[in-house]
């Protein structure tokens, strides 16, 4: 076991986005969150990469709570790599140095071997031709690319999506897409926040839906998408069956 | 005396020329110590804004310790009793104060005074300039650099402060225009800048319109070049970054196609 939460409640203010929220994460396992807006998914994702703190309940790392050492939490960080919806690359630097800071400076690497390493992970996620460009030139599809990229620089343990293809046209997401099935090909433990049923159903070990800041359902993702037993499961799937 | 001022042409231009071709040692040693003291009083300012500037600017989080959190709200109260006083009130009236506090120091280093005066001014208005700079930026930069393990140290000096000072160039390159203009308040300490020169140039020949429309047009001439100089800069910063519309399809990038994307 890799991640281990308990009880994790997390409040806005007097909104309590999330409520007492358990999940045990396998090494090597495909989770995908699925539900509403609101209804607590990317808080949750967040909350595990310490994005935001949490009010009360625990989440431990390997076995150990990650609060347990304040100095510890960057490194931590490291471990845990995040994806974000809205790309967030460094927009001062071109795609290989945005793959490279992070090695020489967190890692303490030297530039030689951040950038060996930089460059296959590029080659991997097919941008490699675009490595001393700026970031800002590049499509949505690229962006979120190179994002994957620079978060696999740091040799993860967890990797962490916050609905990768939401902020890209329709055309970008299938390419995306593609390298994160690629990457769970690997088993490479993953938690993926996502409206993508489809891919969802097609990538993971496992799908939760959350509601309201609880899971409210959890299971295969044949049992998940063609036989949920809650209410609002059904509910909630049927409305992305329409569309 | 007498032959002195009647030799001066009537006209405007003909005096000012007459003026300037008569004085220009002084006017160029005032001009050079206005220059002295607006660009090193813009360095230092710079310098002290980005430090208060990044300190008023230091993220808390809620895990933080609580002696953290009583720090950084400390920083944050100190920093901005300097920016309030600093900036609420008029530079004439700081330098009259820090001068006479500090007399038997600045007594004979006047230039130093004027020097020491702008700068401590110049900070309190670059710590507001850089922490608009920061506070401009996406929030999901700094998100980014955490989410990779940088602390917060790392995430201001790679990430952070880049960004912000290349957007807050424009503000900074004007505070170094306005230093130029402002250090004339420093003649009432008696620098000898350009404002406190021509006073005496137009004392020696008692013609006020005259000189001073040969100090105006100096002045002109290096906030002008200064306005040169620091567009030159902004469009060598510019042209590693795009700054085209930021739109998802590949755009063009100076005429050129990018490089064709490989097939997955």
């Amino acid at each position: 076991m890799i991640i281990q939460i308990d009880h994790l409640v997390k409040r806005f203010g007097n909104n309590e986005v999330l409520k007492d929220v358990s999940l045990s994460v396998n090494k090597g396992e495909v989770i995908s969150i699925i539900g509403s807006s609101g209804s607590g998914k990317s808080t949750l994702l967040r909350c595990i990469n310490l994005l935001e703190s949490y009010q009360s309940g625990t989440i431990k790392f390997e076995e150990k709570d990650i609060l347990s050492s304040i100095s510890g939490i960057n490194s931590y960080r490291a471990q845990v790599g995040m994806i974000f919806q809205s790309f967030n690359l460094f927009a001062h630097l071109t795609v290989l140095e945005n793959c490279v800071i992070g090695q020489m400076k967190v890692l303490k690497k030297s530039r030689i071997e951040a950038e060996k390493l930089a460059y296959l992970t590029l080659e991997k996620v097919g941008l490699v031709q675009f490595a001393n460009t700026s970031v800002m030139t590049l499509s949505g599809g690229q962006k979120q690319r190179v994002a994957i990229a620079r978060t696999l620089c740091m040799e993860p343990k967890v990797l962490l999506f916050d609905e990768p293809t939401s902020a890209l046209d329709p055309e970008m997401v299938g390419e995306v897409l593609h390298v994160i099935k690629s990457l769970a090909l690997e088993h490479r433990t993953m938690i993926i926040v996502t409206h993508e049923m489809s891919f969802a159903k097609e990538v993971s070990d496992r799908v939760l839906f959350m509601d309201k800041g609880i899971i409210l359902e959890e299971g295969n993702p044949d049992q998940l998408f063609n036989h949920p037993k809650e209410e609002r499961t059904k509910e909630f799937l049927s409305r992305f069956r329409t569309q | 005396m007498i032959t002195l001022l009647t030799k001066i042409p009537s006209d405007l231009w003909g005096a000012s020329a007459y003026i300037f071709s008569k004085y220009a040692p002084l006017f160029f040693f005032g001009a050079r110590n206005t220059i002295i003291i607006a660009l090193s009083g813009t360095i230092i300012g710079l310098i002290i804004g980005l430090g208060i500037g990044i300190l008023r600017a230091l993220p808390i989080y809620d895990y933080d310790s609580k002696f953290k959190h009583t720090l950084v709200k400390t920083i944050r109260f100190l920093t901005s009793i300097y920016v309030e006083v600093f900036r609420g009130t008029p530079m004439m009236v700081q330098a009259v104060f820090i001068y006479n506090i500090f007399l038997p120091v600045f007594k004979n280093a006047k230039l130093l005074a004027g020097v020491v005066i702008v700068s401590i001014n110049t900070g309190a208005y670059m710590a507001e300039i850089i922490r608009a700079g920061i506070q401009s930026l996406d929030k999901g930069q700094n998100e980014a650099a955490r989410s990779i393990g940088m602390n917060n140290f790392q995430t201001m000096l790679f990430i952070i402060l880049p960004q912000a000072i290349k957007n807050a160039f424009p503000a900074i390159g004007n505070e170094f225009i306005v230093n130029i203009k402002d250090t004339s308040v420093l003649n009432v300490i008696g620098v000898t800048e350009l404002f406190f020169q021509s006073t005496t140039v137009a004392g020696i020949i008692y013609r006020f319109s005259d000189t001073f429309f040969v100090t105006a047009l100096i002045y002109l001439c290096l906030t002008y070049s200064i306005t040169l100089v620091l567009k030159f800069i902004e469009h060598k910063m510019n042209l590693g970054g795009f700054d085209g519309p930021h739109s998802q399809t590949t755009p063009l990038i100076k005429g050129h196609y990018v490089a064709k994307e490989k097939t997955l």
